[in-house]
């Protein structure tokens, strides 16, 4: 069974008057249970109304959204069961933050699902320790912490809800690198722990690459492709025609191809860049 | 949506009315709004509702925008008409008597009149903020105020206290929505339970957005103060004030539906 | 000559208790000691809460420290009497573009810091024009700024603060909320200024790709300067870096691996053509 599966999904704004703009066109997607997805695109391409679409927050012009098997639409479903089945953390989510303390505003999510108080208390120290967010922490208010724990509280408020898919829009936008690292080894140590489904978007290849098994690119509201990440970044020069950036290492293999040397066609990594290079080195040395 | 309000929206263009000085446009919409309330038939009412029309034709601002500025509205003005409709008695026979309701010739025809009053208001309104920028409105709102400074008003103060929030309207409320939909994500519960709960499930919204509106007004501040603000003294204006010709002849046309309306309903009643 | 010169600079934040009476301080600047020349593209790197954004509010005067001096063009930043003066000659731009914007329209946005200098509206209109065209905004100039993406505008919070005519500015993290395409966008502007304007720019930041295309870079740590050098002597030190919280460029942690393994290739690389040219230098060896 598919965690998420979108069919000829299609999302218009204005309609009917001169501003009609189709921002989700046509899209058919389905994610399989535990993978972890990165979405790319840039400002407009319509990825983060795409992912709108998948806990129902945006009702589509027309297509289908399912969720574990279940058509998100249906009569007999629940969106708010959705909701909690499919979490969606926003981007700057730490502006969602509103509780006297950090404990009361993880136990958000928890409470408005009806769970009893011992479940509740259960889910917030799970999800706080999930997220390094240390119990110190639980009594302060959360406007007192810094930038980067701040949004892993958003993040804990989302997950102590268990949602089988976590949906995150830009977890690392303005935070700085060891802010970033942090954030996102926590999302990516959490998802091998729990098996959740996990759809990333990002600005930052960088960041797909090391966490993402499969990458799905945005254009124009068009699904561009989704494939393996190798795959994916195998196809650098298609992605910056559609004005997206690679990492500087993918552009570094390129022009050392231009320039005779080959290093080969799938280099995202750092690490990959300098076994291929070492492997030449060597070669050269023997000969 | 919030996103579909369009009140303080404006629309840049070089036609007649937006070259107009906005004292004059401030000035004549005020006396628009009098001639409305002064019509009391239909010719007057039609000649103040020509007169705005007219004014939309020169403006440039396309014709969807009249009733863009109406949508919001439109339950206030079916309200409105409803109520004349229904509890307006006439002499007559009621053309229409059915369990307690009678509605007769007189009720329809002042719901009529009431809706193309409040539309030509509503339409007049928005003609001004269609077509004057904020900063030149809160100008020429200081400018019309600035005899009140004798008795220490801070009208400077006050002015620029608008311009920074018309400035703000559409970032709040896109932030408004923003958070709306991530409390939803939550879970939060927006639209069902009584009066009480609704009451209480504001709190997850209101308190993040005052958060950072202060944030807003923290860093705001400090911009300002980085770009040498030090309040109104001695401070100049991109765009002068200047009443010209079109002005006069704009405000001798308005006189003169003024002066037909007064005619018409005072004099001849 | 220097524009900003920075002597034995001390911050603290004070730390009041629920009263509101002052029970210590929360050191931020320890000791700085900093000359800007005339011209300079100068980039402050370091990670959140070293002190950097503090240090630049100390640059035209909105923050003034405990003790040591700042002087802008020779003028004491603690002077109240020339404070403005000081504000004009340095610039000063903030991460959110949203919060810097006073008016709703471009144009009148641009024309407030004239405006509020007194400057004849003839001169604000040729001013206001120059700016916006010195940021490539001129067409948008009769927008509304709510409608412009991100990077549309910080460039136009850019060009409010080039009206004022400044000699220098200081933008703090300018970048941090933006795509890639706006980060670009500001970027371009930002060094534009420099080279075609020649105005001095300091450039606060936490991405090092950016700071790798400064003049000179000055790390900051714990409230104190680590590292005051060129970019490529900068990026060479990995391992400082790492520690203090910092990326290094993807091809520069490419050679540092590389020389890990004990391949001769220097670790002053910081473009792809740089890593081209040393391999190609190794292998024709």
């Amino acid at each position: 069974m598919n965690a998420v599966e979108t069919k000829k999904l299609t999302y218009k704004y204005s309609v009917g008057t001169p501003f009609e703009t189709t921002a989700v066109d046509n899209v058919s997607v389905s994610v399989e249970l535990g993978e972890f997805v990165g979405v790319i695109g840039h400002t407009g391409s319509g990825k983060s109304t795409f992912i709108q679409h998948l806990n129902g927050l945006l009702k589509q012009t027309s297509g289908e959204v399912y969720i574990n098997g279940r058509n998100i639409r249906s009569k007999d479903v629940d969106i708010k069961e959705i909701r909690f089945e499919a979490g969606l953390v926003f981007q700057y989510s730490e502006y969602q933050l509103f509780e006297e303390t950090v404990y009361k505003d993880i136990a958000y999510g928890p409470k408005n699902m009806g769970l009893s108080k011992e479940e509740i208390d259960k889910r917030v120290l799970k999800a706080a320790d999930e997220m390094g967010i240390g119990r110190e922490l639980l009594d302060r208010s959360p406007f007192d912490l810094s930038g980067g724990q701040k949004r892993r509280v958003a993040l804990a408020g989302v997950i102590a809800m268990e949602p089988k898919i976590l949906i995150l829009d830009e977890p690392a936008a303005g935070l700085d690198p060891s802010g970033r690292d942090k954030v996102l080894e926590k999302i990516s140590e959490y998802h091998k722990k729990s098996g959740t489904t996990i759809l990333l978007v990002s600005h930052s290849m960088e960041d797909i690459v090391k966490y993402a098994d499969k990458v799905l690119v945005m254009n124009r509201g068009q699904l561009f492709c989704y494939e393996n990440t190798d795959k994916v970044f195998s196809m650098a020069k298609e992605l910056q025609m559609i004005g997206l950036d690679v990492p500087q290492i993918t552009k570094l293999a390129q022009l050392l191809f231009e320039n005779g040397i080959d290093i080969g066609q799938d280099i995202y990594t750092v690490e990959r860049a300098k076994e291929r290079i070492m492997k030449i080195i060597k070669g050269k040395t023997n000969a | 949506m919030l996103k579909d309000i369009t009140i303080g929206q404006y629309f840049p263009g070089n036609s007649v009315i937006h070259r107009m000085d906005s004292r004059f446009k401030i000035v004549l919409d005020i006396l628009y709004v009098v001639i409305l309330f002064l019509a009391n038939n239909f010719i007057s009412l039609a000649v103040a509702g020509i007169f705005i029309f007219m004014a939309y034709g020169v403006s440039e601002i396309k014709p969807v925008m009249m009733f863009k500025s109406l949508k919001p509205l439109l339950p206030l003005i079916l309200f409105t008409a409803a109520l004349n409709l229904f509890f307006v008695k006439g002499t007559d026979e009621p053309l229409v008597s059915w369990w307690i309701i009678n509605i007769y010739q007189e009720g329809i025809s002042t719901a009529v009149f009431m809706i193309v009053r409040i539309i030509c208001l509503i339409v007049g309104m928005s003609l001004l903020t269609y077509t004057t920028s904020p900063i030149v409105l809160t100008d020429a709102i200081e400018r019309l105020l600035s005899p009140l400074k004798k008795i220490k008003l801070p009208v400077h103060e006050l002015a620029m206290m608008m311009t920074i929030a018309l400035r703000f309207i559409p970032t709040l409320i896109e932030e408004t929505d923003k958070i709306m939909s991530a409390q939803k994500a939550r879970g939060a519960d927006l639209d069902t339970g009584g009066l009480m709960k609704r009451a209480k499930a504001l709190v997850p919204i209101l308190i993040p957005l005052f958060v950072s509106a202060f944030k807003r007004a923290n860093e705001l501040a400090m911009a300002m103060e980085c770009r040498c603000y030090r309040g109104g003294e001695g401070r100049t204006k991109l765009r002068q004030l200047k009443a010209q010709p079109i002005d006069y002849i704009i405000s001798l046309l308005m006189i003169t539906v003024l002066g037909f309306v007064i005619v018409d309903n005072i004099v001849f009643v | 000559m220097n524009i900003i010169e920075v002597e034995k600079l001390c911050f603290e934040y004070p730390i009041t208790d629920d009263e509101g009476n002052v029970i210590g301080g929360n050191r931020v600047l320890e000791n700085i000691d900093l000359k800007i020349p005339k011209g300079q593209f100068l980039a402050v790197l370091g990670h959140n809460g070293c002190g950097k954004s503090t240090l630049a509010k100390h640059f035209n005067g909105i923050l003034v420290g405990n003790s040591g001096k700042v002087f802008v063009n020779g003028t004491d930043t603690s002077d109240d009497d020339k404070i403005y003066d000081v504000r004009q000659t340095v610039g000063m731009v903030f991460q959110n573009p949203d919060n810097q914007l006073v008016a709703t329209i471009v144009e009148e946005d641009v024309a407030f810091a004239p405006e509020n200098l007194g400057i004849p509206p003839a001169e604000i209109r040729k001013r206001v024009d120059e700016a916006l065209n010195a940021v490539d905004m001129y067409k948008y100039r009769l927008h509304s700024a709510h409608q412009l993406s991100g990077g549309q505008k910080q460039r136009v919070a850019i060009a409010g603060v080039i009206a004022m005519r400044p000699q220098c500015i200081v933008l703090d993290e300018p970048t941090a909320m933006l795509d890639p395409k706006g980060r670009k966008s500001v970027m371009k502007t930002i060094k534009r200024l420099n080279k075609e304007f020649g105005i001095t720019v300091v450039l606060i930041t936490h991405y090092m790709d950016e700071a790798a295309q400064a003049e000179r870079v000055v790390v900051m740590d714990s409230g104190k300067i680590i590292m005051d050098d060129i970019p490529k002597k900068i990026f060479s030190q990995v391992d400082r870096l790492t520690e203090a919280g910092l990326d290094v460029p993807q091809v520069t942690q490419l050679a540092y691996e590389l020389k890990k393994e004990g391949v001769d290739i220097s670790l002053e690389v910081l473009t792809e053509e740089d890593v081209l040219k040393e391999l190609k230098h190794l292998l024709d060896k």
